[in-house]
Parts: C-alpha cells; sequence; structure tokens
C-alpha cells in the first residue's frame, strides 16, 4: 500500500503559528485515511516566517491550516 | 484549542516587535509591520486594508506596553527606553471591537403584539416600534438595557449576550453608550477570559518584551521564574531541558523554578491552615491565583479574611532570588495575565511578567527554535507536589500531603473551584457555612494555570505531561524536600499590598 508521506515542521516558529492543529487534524482522521499517512515531525523547513509549514510528498507548503492539509490529503489520496 | 488567526495576528507582532528590539532598529523598522502583518493581497478581515492596519496599530502599542493612540514610533522609542504605561494587565483595543452587531435583543415568534406594549413603553430610547404585527427593535437607537426583556409579559425577547460578556463570570465587561465593550476596572481581576473569547481580538494584554530585552541587552542579571505550567507549551516533543536552555541563549542569568517556590508555599499555608482553622477562622482558601484574591477583594470583601496570607508561589520563588542577588531583574514567565497585575503590587520584587505566547515570540524574534535545542538533562528541584501546583486539585494535594506530615491531628476537608464563577458560588457557600469543608482550592482558570491565556498547548494534554514530569521528581512532597525554604516570611501583612 503506498503510503502519503507528510512532514509538519515542529520548529517554534511553526508552533507558535498553530503546527499542533496541523498534526491534530490528521491524527484524527478516519482508520482508513490515516494508515496511508506517513506523518512525522521535523524540527524545521527552513520557511520560518511562513509558518506552519509541512513538506506534502517532498513539497513544503505554507500557511497551511487544517483545512487546507485535509483539501491536499483527499487531493492526494484520491 | 485551535490557533485562531486573531492569536496568530497577535502573535506575529509580539515575534516581530522582539525581533526589531533584538536587532536593534525598533523605531526605524517598526511601521514595517503594518505591511508585514497585514499585506495589499492577503487575508481580509475587515471592511478594508485601512482599518486592518488601524487595529494593528492598537495591538502595536499593546505589544510595546504604550497608551493606545501613541503614534508608533514614539512608542517604540518609549519602549526601548524602559517606559512602560500605567496599564492595566488587560485592554480593549477600540479600533479592534467590533461592537458585536449581534442582535443583543431579539424579539422572537412568541410576540403576539399584544395591546400593552410594555415594551414601547419600557424603551429609554424609543427604539421598539410594532412591524408587521410584531414588536420590532431598531438597532441604530438600541442600547441593549434590557428593559423591554423584562417587561415582556410573555418573554418573547430573548438575551442573546456577546462572547466577551459571556465569558466573564463577574460582568466586568459590557456594551457602552456606543456598544464597543467597556471594561469595568472596579469589578474586572484581569483574569484574560474575555481576550481568549473575543472573536475580533480586541481585547489584549500589555507586553513588556522589549522593555525586557533591553534590560537584558544591558548587561543585567535576568532570572527567569518558570511556572511548572511550561511544560509542554512548545509542544509534546520538546523536553524541559530545551526549552529552559533556549531561556538560556536568549541572555537571561539563570532559569528558577517556580514549583520550588509553590514547595515553600505549601508549607507556609499549611502551617497556616494548622495554625488557624478551626482555632481562629471556619476555612482557609488558596491565595496562589491572583485574579481569585482580586476576585475576593472586589467582590466579596467580607470572605478577605478566609483568604490564605501566604504569598504566591511567584513571590515566594522570587522572593528566594532577590535575597540572593539584590541586583536581579526577576522575570516571571507563565500561563497567567493576572500575574501583570499581581506583580504590579511586588514592584521590588517582580519585575516583568511573560506569558508562554510572548516567550515563544521572543524566541522567534531570536532565531531560536526549542526543538533543535541541545541541553542536558533539567533536572526539577521542587518536590511532585511542587510541580502539580499547575493543574485544577494541586494545591488541594500538597497541601493535603504537608498537613498529614507536619499537623498530623489537623483535619482538612478540601474542596476545589475552577472558574471565577464557580469560585464565587463556593466561596459564597462556604462564607454561609453550607459546605462541609474547611480548606478551597480557588481557580480563576478551568483545569488550572495550564488552561490559562498565556498558553499555547491543549490544558489536557498539558495536564497529562505535567503528571509525567511531576513523577519524575525526586521527592514526593514538600516537607520531603531540603531544596524548599520556608524560611522566608511568606506571609503578606494584613491590609498591606498584596
Amino acid at each position: 500500500m503506498s503510503t502519503l508521506r507528510i512532514e509538519v515542521c515542529l520548529g517554534t516558529s511553526c508552533h507558535l503559528m498553530g503546527a499542533q492543529d496541523i498534526i491534530d487534524a490528521i491524527e484524527n482522521l478516519p482508520p482508513d485515511k490515516r494508515s496511508k499517512i506517513d506523518l512525522r515531525g521535523v524540527t524545521c523547513l527552513k520557511t520560518c516566517r511562513k509558518g506552519p509549514n509541512a513538506r506534502v510528498n517532498g513539497i513544503i507548503l505554507s500557511e497551511i491550516t487544517p483545512e487546507r492539509i485535509l483539501t491536499v490529503i483527499e487531493d492526494n489520496l484520491a | 484549542m485551535q490557533v485562531s488567526e486573531v492569536t496568530k495576528i497577535r502573535r506575529k507582532v509580539l515575534a516581530e516587535v522582539s525581533r526589531m528590539a533584538l536587532e536593534g532598529d525598533l523605531v526605524e523598522n517598526i511601521a514595517d509591520i503594518l505591511s508585514t502583518v497585514v499585506s495589499e493581497d492577503g487575508p481580509r478581515y475587515r471592511c478594508c486594508v485601512h482599518k486592518e492596519r488601524a487595529v494593528l496599530k492598537d495591538r502595536i502599542n499593546m505589544a510595546l506596553s504604550q497608551p493606545i493612540g501613541t503614534p508608533l514610533t514614539e512608542a517604540a522609542g518609549r519602549a526601548l527606553a524602559g517606559e512602560r504605561a500605567d496599564l492595566p494587565a488587560v485592554n480593549l483595543l477600540p479600533e479592534a471591537c467590533d461592537r458585536c452587531p449581534i442582535d443583543k435583543f431579539l424579539v422572537t415568534d412568541a410576540c403576539r403584539n399584544c395591546l400593552a406594549h410594555n415594551c414601547i413603553a419600557s424603551c429609554p430610547k424609543k427604539a421598539i416600534m410594532v412591524v408587521q404585527n410584531r414588536a420590532y427593535i431598531d438597532k441604530t437607537a438600541c442600547i441593549e438595557c434590557g428593559m423591554c426583556k423584562r417587561s415582556c409579559a410573555y418573554g418573547a425577547i430573548i438575551e442573546i449576550s456577546r462572547p466577551c460578556e459571556r465569558a466573564c463570570d463577574l460582568k466586568a465587561i459590557v456594551a457602552g453608550s456606543d456598544r464597543r465593550a467597556v471594561i469595568d476596572y472596579d469589578k474586572c481581576v484581569q483574569c484574560g477570559a474575555c481576550k481568549v473569547a473575543c472573536p475580533f481580538g480586541a481585547i489584549s494584554e500589555r507586553s513588556d518584551i522589549v522593555q525586557l530585552i533591553q534590560r537584558i541587552k544591558a548587561g543585567h542579571s535576568v532570572y527567569a521564574l518558570l511556572a511548572p505550567a511550561f511544560i509542554g507549551q512548545f509542544g509534546p516533543k520538546v523536553r524541559p531541558e530545551q526549552i529552559v536552555g533556549a531561556i538560556g541563549r536568549l541572555g537571561f542569568h539563570s532559569v528558577r523554578e517556580v514549583a520550588l517556590g509553590a514547595d515553600a508555599v505549601a508549607l507556609a499555608e499549611a502551617g497556616e491552615f494548622a495554625r488557624a482553622v478551626p482555632a481562629e477562622q471556619p476555612y482557609l482558601t488558596t491565595s496562589c491565583c491572583p485574579a481569585f484574591v482580586a476576585m475576593v477583594e472586589k467582590h466579596l470583601p467580607d470572605a478577605g479574611e478566609r483568604v490564605s496570607t501566604t504569598v504566591s508561589p511567584m513571590v515566594a520563588a522570587a522572593k528566594t532570588v532577590k535575597e540572593e542577588d539584590p541586583s536581579a531583574t526577576v522575570v516571571f514567565i507563565g500561563p497567567c495575565v493576572a500575574k501583570k497585575a499581581e506583580a504590579r503590587r511586588y514592584p521590588d520584587l517582580i519585575d516583568f511578567v511573560l506569558t508562554f505566547e510572548e516567550l515563544a515570540a521572543m524566541f522567534v524574534g531570536a532565531g531560536l527554535n526549542v526543538a533543535e535545542i541541545e541541553a542536558g538533562a533539567h533536572i526539577s528541584v521542587a518536590s511532585r507536589d511542587g510541580i502539580g501546583f499547575a493543574r485544577a486539585g494541586g494545591v488541594t494535594q500538597a497541601v493535603c500531603d504537608t498537613v498529614a506530615k507536619l499537623a498530623p491531628g489537623a483535619e482538612l476537608k478540601p474542596q476545589r473551584a475552577e472558574g471565577l464563577a464557580d469560585c464565587l458560588d463556593m466561596l459564597s457557600k462556604m462564607q454561609r457555612g453550607s459546605l462541609d469543608a474547611n480548606f478551597l482550592e480557588a481557580m480563576a482558570c478551568t483545569g488550572g494555570c495550564v488552561g490559562g491565556p498565556g498558553t499555547m498547548a491543549d490544558p489536557r494534554l498539558t495536564a497529562k505531561l505535567l503528571e509525567l514530569y511531576a513523577a519524575a521528581a525526586q521527592v514526593a512532597a514538600a516537607p520531603d524536600n531540603p531544596a524548599a525554604k520556608a524560611e522566608n516570611d511568606l506571609h503578606r501583612r494584613k491590609n498591606s499590598a498584596g
């Protein structure tokens, strides 16, 4: 089964802008979707002033919101 | 507890102000914040970019601890000079207040268009008329006094309160004549609940980060008093020693645990309980929550004599630092906004109060990533109970354990209250003697300090992490802790500030 790798930045700047909300949104997905995601925390994605940042399949997404990450997940898993 | 857009804007302002203060170009670049935080093509939350920037100016003034309306370069200059306006901890940002066009009083289908028309008769502003066989409230004339609601025989007019009003258990925030929120400081205890509740971010606490940064840059010995609720504030994967290490990197001379002050408080408060209850008074309440102490003073002064005379853990910890180093600059770092007001009562002991949010903004401004800090293990010198002060029930446990060890004959019957409404209710019952309890733990915030308005993490998560951290403490209770010094005079004199 191919998984979607999502790396969420846990750095202080991203944390201040709500990185934990991105993680919670992914963690709270239904089990069938959650099982297809390889979720990892990284300490910095070097885009600090545009947080929260996440890297999805190698592409950095900035100023991400819980709603947007869920849309990205839907698009990638479709 | 999602990080809202309002919160993000407030944090961006704090981080930018910190960055500029640290880089030494605050006065020159302060106005840049208006275009970096609110860009021309960015999301729009107000009618236009000019309104957004007008609101932002208020936020910047608050971040600099300057009066609303101060020109930005002047405000920056004053902050750099260490000046702090005599502002309350919690302030209304008039430009940001949306004057909630919520129909506070709403005529429902229950209106019968009766003959009496008590609503019309009772309205002092003649704001009610009959439109299409039903009472109609002209919102432009209504001053939200509530006379119509009270006068309607059918209860057909309902009241919908604003978020800020609903959040305030002490009814200290009301709509002014122009429908803007007004804080009544005779009732307000600066708990910060309204700040958290307002979806427009129209209520904010003053921040002294620039003044603190200047103090650090000037080479003063600046001591951080770190409240135990710091656990988990920077994310569940960030270790305590990384936070302590990052504070050191900011230029603080050293980091001390407020939990150690809590141990000293547990010893003093347990001694006070054993001495005074029931011999001198029927019950004793805790005194560590400044919002609760202020609530008693302002709303139930008759119960003032029942509040423990022991100072808060912040003050106890500060006393220890000042004894050791009289020239120390003492900074409390915690989850609490009301501490900013409490610190004003102890100007010789506490120089600054930062929330965890402000600390994080300072880290970001300094380019410090706590998650990447390499630091040795942080060994707490506080007891399990001292660390536990940060969660609801923690003070009770600490005092119970201490009384059991030091005064085993004393009978302690504890009662807990969380939230100011609950505190007021429990205290009133205890005053009347209608509760079978002789010790009240009173916390203004739900969940205790971990639920404070200056936090960045879900209080449920913090409480769990705190429990694990406390369990690893080397000693269980204050009496077992050789580091807990109770020889300080931790009792404030009656009728003195505190």
